[in-house]
């Protein structure tokens, strides 16, 4: 019998751990968990109410919260694209012509990403336990060192939940062999998740909710043993021990991870997924590119080929110099992005939820009946949309003007006669489009909204001062400054960190206080709609507005400055 | 009609791609021949005005193809090696909006243009198709009708045929050589010798950097006439044919080695017959020189 290290299974696992540990996601989860554990420690539920961190009820009490926190999205990264990454590669074929079954490979390539999902995870559990050793003040521990309930407890909380949901992430994106979708599925983790436990879960029985949770977030909970109503004492010297329910619950996710993982076996196919030589709507993203055969008769017998005289190519005449000329070219520039626009798969997913999540505070919590409705209303969706906002400007652009890398097509439109405001700008006003339709979209269901609802009367016009004065400008600027940071820092992934960090260290700033129009140029909390009526107010946020818009051009002319058609 | 002039181009890894390359490339097909690494690409990317050279100029026409970019961009054709298409777009989308970039405004002047490119390619059955859909060769074939739009005057097309089938390759030389039009310049990089054989009526050899032959095809081929043997031996027996004359090629064929060897004087041996030159035999004999 062979070794298990020396079997086709342990090479596959160790190949994609050695592959995994050359991302930056798994140290990324692993920092961010081990903070979050010190983080819990030292000013968590337990501090400074005699709860010792290290008490099994402690451990038991914050894992399933803790799973269920960051660690789907993480789960979503480093699982979406075992398979995905081996095709992109070209270096399927080459595996497959080794005695490597599709079971081996499969599961290879399943457990040792989920081995170093695990991995990172696990910082949070080890964490906790080096902090048995330290102290501070508000923070009780228990004096005997604990080993076996951190393991324990983490296998059973994290390790099982997330175990099915890599399952479901590995097969999506095995099946598909699209990341997007994955990643898509990894943020509507929450809204479905939520939605599971407020529609479904609550309308069952304690017991079926037991069985029925996922994150096993509920167990903790239980008739009359619930750990928030114990004393310190009590809370302290409770041993945790596995009922029944969990037992089920646990086990049946097991089942069903090992039912998903049978499913990936019995569907995966070796080679390229057969497709329809015609995109379906579903089916649209610029990334799925398909091999497909010529039908002979396009070139029907060679002879006769060999017979065709050459057509001849009609003289038209070109307009190359001029703004005119550019302008023209900018509106075919313009036209190709809509139709890679609307062929963007993410879209189908994330302009409904973001427009969902925008909306959903005026469409189910009842609007405050002091003053204006319409301001309510609008105030709101402002508010909720900024995110989204953001989001879709940093990362579409992004997306856009590393599209053209990515395909491969950067040497033909580069060597095209056209300027740099021609490739940026198509893209900075496709970007700009988007973030429109969001935001006429939000507004038309608030609108639509506040009619059904009958808050009347709706002010169509406070609706338009807001678009007017804060959200469009906003959506200018934002749009800009990302395309000005995606041209300055040229790697996407790059700019998109620089980005979530200024806005992270921004809106920190804001939060405590420092928040000078200066340096907040989305108005963050610096407007009412009182303001946008008339008087000094008004001026004030017009100045700040053509300040925005200025700094916004300077963004773009920057970008098409620094804007270089560097070949690789 | 191209002149280019002590060309130069070192990368930030320190590779020294082009060593002062100057050529005049008269009308017509000219290949640029040379094996893998040669500098081939690096050259076409900078005509192409995709890359920056540390020196030297390009003039095409009176145009400077180095400092004046958007003129050189208007008279320019380019089929690079590694390319590829929005897949989403079908390929009369794909032509009509590069024709739009080429400064083709006019919609009549484009709609006509477009199909006699795809009539061109042999791709109007596929028209309305998309590109991602393409096969291998029907994407060459969209590409090299991309590059032709506006009869540009100077068409770079880099390594065009590498990748392709046998029979897709013969198609492709019979659209290149339809596509030469007087007065403009067709330039083929490629490391496959029968490409540059079958189409072009100039060419040059570039190796490390540098051009090391400049001529005709049947120049070429005459410089070798009556001085090509070819023979059938064993290993041992090659040995001492290299040392009385200049080893070609030599090949594997049934156990034994198909030897080409040059010797100008006399027959090299008693199994040696002569063969008539081939561009290879030219291209294998600069390079073994060098």
């Amino acid at each position: 019998m062979a070794h298990p290290f020396h079997t086709p299974f342990f090479a596959v696992f160790r190949t994609e751990v050695l592959l995994n540990s050359r991302r930056v996601a798994p140290y990324l989860m692993a920092l961010l968990c081990g903070g979050n554990a010190l983080l819990w420690w030292a000013r968590g539920p337990a501090s400074g109410r005699g709860l010792a961190t290290n008490s099994e009820a402690f451990i038991a009490g914050v894992l399933p919260i803790y799973s269920f926190m960051t660690l789907p999205l993480f789960t979503a990264v480093i699982m979406a694209d075992p398979v995905i990454r081996d095709y992109r590669a070209d270096i399927g074929p080459l595996i497959f012509s080794k005695p490597v079954g599709r079971a081996i490979y499969l599961l290879g390539k399943f457990f040792g990403s989920f081995f170093v999902l695990a991995c990172g995870q696990a910082a949070f559990v080890i964490t906790l336990f080096v902090l048995q050793w330290f102290s501070r003040p508000g923070v009780t521990q228990l004096p005997e060192v604990k080993v076996v309930p951190y393991l324990k407890h983490f296998l059973v909380f994290v390790v099982i939940s997330h175990l099915v949901l890599a399952a479901i992430y590995f097969a999506v994106g095995t099946l598909t062999r699209n990341a997007k979708i994955v990643y898509a599925l990894g943020v509507c983790f929450y809204p479905l998740i939520i939605c599971y436990n407020l529609f479904f879960l609550n309308g069952l029985p304690s017991f079926w909710q037991h069985i029925l949770d996922p994150l096993v977030m509920r167990w903790g909970q239980r008739k009359g043993s619930n750990v928030h109503t114990l004393s310190a004492e009590a809370f302290n010297s409770l041993v945790v021990k596995y009922d029944a329910e969990l037992i089920i619950n646990r086990a049946g996710m097991l089942l069903i991870a090992a039912g998903i993982l049978t499913l990936v076996y019995r569907r995966f196919i070796i080679g390229e997924p057969p497709q329809k030589v015609h995109f379906s709507f579903l089916n649209l993203s610029p990334a799925s590119e398909r091999i497909s055969f010529e039908p002979v008769s396009n070139w029907i017998e060679d002879d006769r080929e060999a017979r065709r005289t050459p057509v001849p190519l009609p003289s038209v005449s070109s307009d190359n110099s001029g703004i005119r000329a550019s302008f023209r070219k900018l509106s075919a520039a313009l036209a190709a992005e809509f139709r890679l626009l609307l062929a963007e798969r993410s879209l189908v997913a994330i302009i409904p939820i973001a427009v969902l999540l925008s909306t959903m505070e005026v469409i189910f919590w009842p609007a405050r009946g002091d003053g204006s409705y319409s301001a309510a209303y609008v105030t709101n969706i402002a508010g909720n949309s900024l995110l989204f906002m953001i989001g879709i400007s940093i990362f579409y652009i992004g997306e856009a003007l590393q599209r053209d890398r990515d395909l491969n097509i950067e040497s033909l439109v580069w060597s095209q006669p056209i300027s740099n405001f021609v490739l940026l700008f198509s893209k900075f006003l496709a970007t700009l489009f988007l973030v429109c339709i969001l935001l006429v979209s939000v507004g038309l269901i608030a609108v639509l909204t506040q009619t059904l609802k009958g808050n009347w009367p709706v002010e169509l016009t406070t609706y338009l001062r807001v678009y007017f004065w804060i959200l469009i400008p906003n959506a200018i600027f934002l749009s800009a400054a990302a395309t000005f940071l995606k041209v300055l820092l040229r790697d996407r992934y790059f700019a998109y960190t620089a980005a979530i960090g200024i806005g992270i260290g921004l809106f920190y700033m804001y939060s405590q206080g420092y928040n000078g129009r200066v340096y907040n140029p989305l108005l963050f909390r610096l407007w009412k709609v009182e303001d946008l009526v008339g008087g000094n107010n008004l001026s004030q946020i017009a100045q700040h507005r053509v300040y925005v818009l200025t700094v916004a051009l300077v963004c773009l002319a920057l970008s098409h400055l620094f804007y270089q058609r560097r070949s690789r | 009609m191209l002149a280019i002039e002590g060309l130069n181009k070192t990368y930030q890894s320190g590779v020294h791609a082009l060593k002062g390359i100057s050529l005049d490339v008269p009308p017509g097909m000219f290949g640029l021949l040379g094996p893998n690494g040669a500098g081939k690409t690096t050259l076409m990317k900078i005509l192409a005005t995709l890359l920056e050279p540390d020196s030297g100029t390009v003039r095409m026409r009176d145009t400077d193809l180095i400092s004046d970019k958007h003129r050189a961009r208007m008279m320019l054709g380019y089929l690079p090696q590694d390319f590829g298409f929005y897949p989403t777009l079908t390929a009369e989308q794909t032509l009509h909006y590069f024709a739009r970039l080429k400064g083709v405004h006019d919609r009549k002047e484009r709609q006509s243009l477009v199909n006699a490119l795809l009539e061109r390619v042999n791709l109007e059955s596929a028209r309305k198709q998309k590109v991602g859909g393409f096969s291998g060769g029907m994407r060459q074939r969209l590409g090299i009708a991309q590059a032709l739009i506006g009869k540009p005057a100077l068409l770079i097309v880099d390594e065009p045929t590498a990748g392709l089938d046998p029979e897709e390759r013969a198609r492709f030389h019979n659209l290149l050589a339809e596509t030469f039009a007087e007065e403009s310049v067709v330039l083929l990089s490629t490391h496959i010798v029968s490409d540059v054989s079958n189409l072009c009526s100039n060419m040059a050899i570039i190796r490390q950097g540098e051009i090391i032959a400049s001529c005709a095809p049947s120049e070429a081929i005459k410089e070798l006439s009556d001085s090509v043997w070819e023979a059938t031996l064993t290993r041992a027996q090659i040995e001492p044919v290299k040392s009385r004359c200049k080893l070609l090629s030599s090949q594997m064929y049934n156990g034994m080695m198909r030897v080409r060897v040059v010797s100008r004087s006399e027959r090299p041996g008693e199994e040696f017959t002569q063969v008539t030159p081939t561009i290879e035999d030219y291209y294998f004999s600069l390079v073994s020189q060098s």
